[in-house]
């Protein structure tokens, strides 16, 4: 297996070789954070296409096919429409939370995005409660929401900043619910660990039923969080146009649409790293031949692959089902989500304690 | 077959004889019609039984064209209600005890009554004015005080501190140009207020000047997706008015059309409801199957949407060569989508959840307000026109009314599929059955329709459509309404969203299925 | 106990019901796709030969029309979309006849209703099937149907 940590500390090893300590760190942090910002860019157009090539597949449609070779410049052509669009100020709205939302929504999904241990060694942000501040960095977004809502002075829009604050906060608490099951499992926070831990066999088998159950919930709740359909009552544009970001033009816009797509990438890698083994590739214990040549794919592909697997997951699911209303996503929540991730946890707890996992 | 004798009742009388008519059983006001005589301006009502199926047509008129004044109606039956805003707005009859006398199609600064006989249709009177109207939030309401003169009031729509919103005119879920101004409270609808005319094109006025087989071209473009039922009306009216008899040929050929363009009606439906529940993917596949609906039209009629196919006496063309072929294999393949439809949508709990036990008309209210169609039958009414009075060769097909009592969307909803169903097995009956004989019979150059008043109804695809003409023996109408299948159905929305959710409201306009041009005209 | 038993009958057939949904969505993913590639197909696009796309005079090879000038077209038309100029000539046999000048038609207010088509006693109007109709300026879509030089069929 391919450890990244060996390019970083001969990369760290060079810039010290001329440059004093605090500033090479400074250096290597920049040269991280643009990375990551383009790795961020370039998935969200990724994702956008994809999007745009399953939905068409599911309605017997061809999807984008003019821009480029079956239509793969398509998105990079919207960006740049998307670019030189003016940005619209209204008149009435509150100038400083108007303009500052989608950024909220933006630097959150950066700090969430850059928890997701890539490959083996290649993990930015990774310290031992990585899952809570993994969380507690995705629900920042929810406010970037409630901002926008708020001050567009629009009443679609604060209808539906009020709708995203109801779902978003309750489905919180069944993603933190699923996630602790599997903590209980691991007994670590931290991703590099979770993902070590999955070396002989990943936590969907290890933890067979509450695990496939807390994985299902939490592909439901991760869903709820996105504000993808069938949830996506805060921009449910048959109800609210566009819900809160109606009236944001150009990038700002841009900016919310490219958020949800990597929130959706980052619910899917969380998914991907917590229940099917991250970077991990697929061993069978006992079968050595077998897990030596599944070895020689490198982590990061079965990382993407994982994590594209299960967006594929959520789109399929988004393009099936028709929307739900804003009682009965709580009622989903509160009456169906909420009770069975608690009596999934006491089941893994069982579990655990009786040792009764593989 | 509707007598087209008509009962003249003095104005001083009229309220108090309709109320009479009421209790007698007449609980259906089919259409109110105003009218300009030329020196008295009024109404024509046409009135139906529901327990007998008995028809009356009753008028009445005032001479004073200064300040024509004439008692309300909407007191007994909903549907007057906006009926008679209509009236308002294009004669200048006010309706006294009438809750709300604003114009219903045309702006509150419009000059003038435009389907009045002495109307000056200059565009000075009436430029494109280039401000915008003024939304009110009161509306202005006539009552007769205690000496008996007439008193203007002022009946509040919304208070000042309401939250009120607009969905439409320019929304995705309004299916066109309609405007509803909503009250909420959080989530939920305190009141409605519908607002229409933002396509209205003057198609009645419009009648008045063209010559038989020019208004022709226009029904069409009312409901365009019940454009076969519409102009099969209107040439029915006219041919039952002339004495034009159409042949066996004709008559199979023109039901079988009416079917299909209930089926192609209904899969439209399906799709948009989809859509507006956020079922995208459920949409594409209603739209798909459409096309090759809209294919058969092609092949014979020449149109998809806009189809030109019945005339006066006849059909436009013969049906094309292969057209007995593709009906069958549209419907061996139609079939299988269907359950496809109930699987994907139909069977969802989320659908069932978002349709069943929202929105519940009950079958006095569908009566009262006249929504007849898929909605009236929904709310257990047997309302369908193929069996009140069979035209075309409906008697002589074997076909179920789907009839369910729950009221709600869901029920709506099932009416509908049902329907596509019955359709089907309507032009099974029928299709390897088409009589020999001209498509077309003839007909004088120039067709007059002799002096009075004719009516005609069909089964459109989403309720009664009627065309209401009076003739003074001209070749062209001194008068000519449509009933509009949509207008009914809008008027009850403020009735049955009250109380619902925003997402309830976009379910009951999408179980509603009104189209905006056939309520605006 | 029975609401309990309800509501997990209640849980599974909602999560059955889904399932079938999803079943569909995925059956469809993989039929095959019903976008026309319009205008790539233009070759192979096959309308029918009733569909009503812009109004056209029927000429012979000889550049012969059969439009006598009547009107009736012009009289039968809804919204004046059609202006028959006609002239008055002297046949060599020394009757005046009315002869065709220009057959104006305006494409922008024509709504296809075959009016036209029905009146005209000659069969000389018709609708073809060029349905591509954009331009951009609205004085491109005032069209003249007979052809330069052409003339009456002789009977």
């Amino acid at each position: 297996m391919f450890d990244f940590s060996i390019v970083t500390q001969w990369f760290h090893a060079l810039l010290l070789s001329f440059l004093p300590e605090g500033v090479a760190v400074f250096l290597e942090c920049v040269i991280i954070g643009l990375f990551l910002l383009l790795l961020y860019a370039l998935l969200a157009c990724a994702l956008i296409f994809m999007e745009r090539k399953v939905c068409a597949a599911y309605q017997c449609r061809l999807g984008p096919n003019r821009v480029g070779p079956w239509g793969i410049f398509q998105v990079f052509a919207d960006v740049l429409k998307m670019l030189t669009k003016e940005i619209i100020e209204i008149r009435h709205a509150d100038r400083l939370l108007y303009n500052l939302a989608p950024y909220i929504v933006v630097v959150a999904s950066v700090l969430a995005f850059s928890c997701l241990p890539i490959n083996k060694g290649m993990e930015i942000l990774d310290f031992h409660v990585g899952v809570f501040f993994m969380m507690a960095a995705s629900s920042i977004g929810v406010v970037g929401i409630l901002l926008a809502g708020w001050s567009s002075n629009n009443k679609y829009s604060l209808i539906g900043a009020m709708r995203s604050g109801a779902q978003m906060i309750s489905y919180e608490l069944s993603i933190g619910l699923s996630i602790m099951t599997v903590v209980m499992l691991t007994d670590t926070m931290q991703f590099s660990q979770i993902v070590e831990r999955q070396a002989d066999c990943w936590f969907i088998f290890k933890g067979h039923i509450p695990a496939l159950i807390a994985f299902v919930i939490y592909l439901i709740a991760g869903n709820a969080e996105t504000n993808r359909g069938p949830f996506d009552l805060p921009e449910a544009e048959s109800e609210l146009t566009a819900g809160y970001h109606t009236e944001y033009s150009g990038m700002h816009f841009g900016l919310f649409y490219v958020a949800e797509f990597v929130n959706m990438f980052i619910v899917a890698g969380m998914a991907a790293t917590i229940f099917l083994g991250g970077w991990m590739p697929f061993h069978i214990p006992g079968l050595d031949g077998f897990n030596a040549v599944m070895d020689y794919i490198p982590g990061f592909v079965w990382f993407f692959a994982k994590a594209f697997f299960v967006v594929f997951l959520l789109m399929w699911i988004k393009w099936t089902f028709p929307r739900l209303r804003v009682d009965q996503i709580l009622h989903l929540e509160w009456k169906y989500l909420v009770p069975i991730g608690l009596v999934n946890m006491l089941l893994m707890a069982v579990i655990v304690v009786f040792n009764w996992h593989f | 077959m509707i007598s087209n004798e008509i009962i003249a009742i003095p104005v001083a009388e009229y309220h108090d004889r309709m109320q009479q008519l009421r209790n007698e059983g007449y609980d259906f006001l089919e259409s109110l019609t105003g009218m300009d005589w030329g020196d008295s301006l009024g109404v024509v009502c046409h009135l139906e039984s529901t327990t007998t199926g008995a028809h009356i047509v009753v008028k009445t008129a005032t001479e004073d064209r200064e300040h024509p004044e004439l008692p309300t109606v909407s007191d007994i039956w909903k549907a007057a209600e906006l009926n008679e805003r209509e009236v308002y707005g294009f004669f200048g009859v006010r309706f006294v005890g009438h809750p709300d006398m604003r114009r219903l199609f045309l702006r509150e600064d419009w000059v003038g009554y435009p389907l009045r006989k002495d109307y000056d249709a200059s565009p000075e009177v009436n430029p494109v004015r280039m401000t915008n109207e003024e939304t009110l939030d009161s509306t202005p309401t006539y009552q007769l005080n205690a000496d008996g003169k007439l008193e203007e009031k002022v009946n509040v729509i919304f208070e000042d501190g309401e939250y009120v919103i607009n969905i439409g005119p320019q929304h995705p879920a309004t299916h066109g140009v309609l405007r509803f101004r909503v009250s909420l409270e959080g989530e939920i609808i305190k009141k409605l207020d519908v607002n229409c005319g933002y396509i209205h094109r003057g198609i009645e006025k419009m009648c008045e000047s063209l010559t038989y087989p020019q208004t022709l071209a226009l029904t069409d473009r009312l409901d365009y997706l019940a454009a076969m039922h519409n102009r099969h009306a209107l040439c029915m009216c006219i041919e039952q008015a002339a004495g034009i008899e159409v042949s066996d040929r004709v008559q199979y050929i023109r039901t079988i059309m009416d079917e299909l363009q209930r089926i192609d009606s209904h899969l439209l439906f399906f799709s948009c409801l989809c859509m507006d529940l956020g079922a995208l993917t459920a949409f594409f596949y209603g739209f798909r199957d459409r096309e090759k609906i809209l294919d058969i039209f092609e092949g014979t009629c020449g149109g998809r949407l806009i189809l030109n196919y019945n005339t006066i006496g006849g059909v436009q063309a013969d049906i094309a060569p292969d057209f007995v072929r593709k009906v069958k294999e549209f419907i061996a393949y139609l079939r299988p989508q269907l359950k496809e439809y109930h699987d994907v949508f139909t069977n969802n709990v989320i659908a069932r959840q978002r349709l069943t036990g929202v929105g519940v008309l009950s079958r006095e209210d569908a009566i009262s307000f006249g929504a007849t169609g898929a909605t009236g039958r929904a709310a257990g009414w047997a309302c369908d026109v193929r069996k009140r009075m069979p035209y075309g060769v409906y008697d002589r097909v074997d076909f179920r009314e789907v009839l369910f009592t729950e009221g709600d969307c869901f029920a709506r909803y099932m009416v509908r599929m049902e329907e596509i169903e019955e359709s089907m097995r309507i032009i099974e009956q029928l299709i390897d059955n088409i009589p020999e004989g001209p498509y077309q019979t003839k007909t004088k150059p120039v067709i007059r329709i002799p002096e009075g008043s004719y009516y005609a109804a069909v089964e459109a695809s989403r309720g009664e459509f009627g065309v209401f003409i009076e003739s003074r023996g001209d070749k062209s109408p001194y008068r000519m309404k449509f009933r509009s299948t949509g207008l009914p159905l809008v008027s009850a929305i403020g009735t049955i969203a009250r109380g619902a959710k925003i997402a309830d409201l976009i379910a009951i306009g999408g179980t509603l299925d009104y189209v905006v041009p056939d309520i605006d005209r | 106990m029975n609401a309990l038993k309800h509501y997990i009958v209640d849980f599974f057939r909602a999560l059955g019901s889904l399932l079938v949904g999803m079943k569909t969505t995925m059956r469809e993913f993989f039929t095959r796709k019903t976008t026309e590639c319009y205008p790539e197909n233009r070759a192979t696009l096959k309308l029918s030969p009733r569909f009503r796309g812009t109004l056209t005079m029927i000429h012979d090879e000889e550049n012969h029309h059969r439009c006598v000038a009547c009107g009736l077209c012009q009289m039968a038309c809804p919204n004046g979309t059609i202006h028959v100029v006609s002239r008055q000539e002297t046949t060599p046999e020394g009757k005046t006849v009315r002869v065709l000048d220009r057959y104006e038609y305006n494409l922008g207010s024509c709504m296809f209703c075959q009016l036209c088509v029905n009146a005209c006693p000659h069969q000389a109007i018709t609708f073809d099937q060029e349905f591509e109709h954009a331009v951009f300026d609205r004085s491109k879509l005032l069209l003249k149907l007979n052809k330069e030089g052409s003339s009456l069929k002789k009977q």
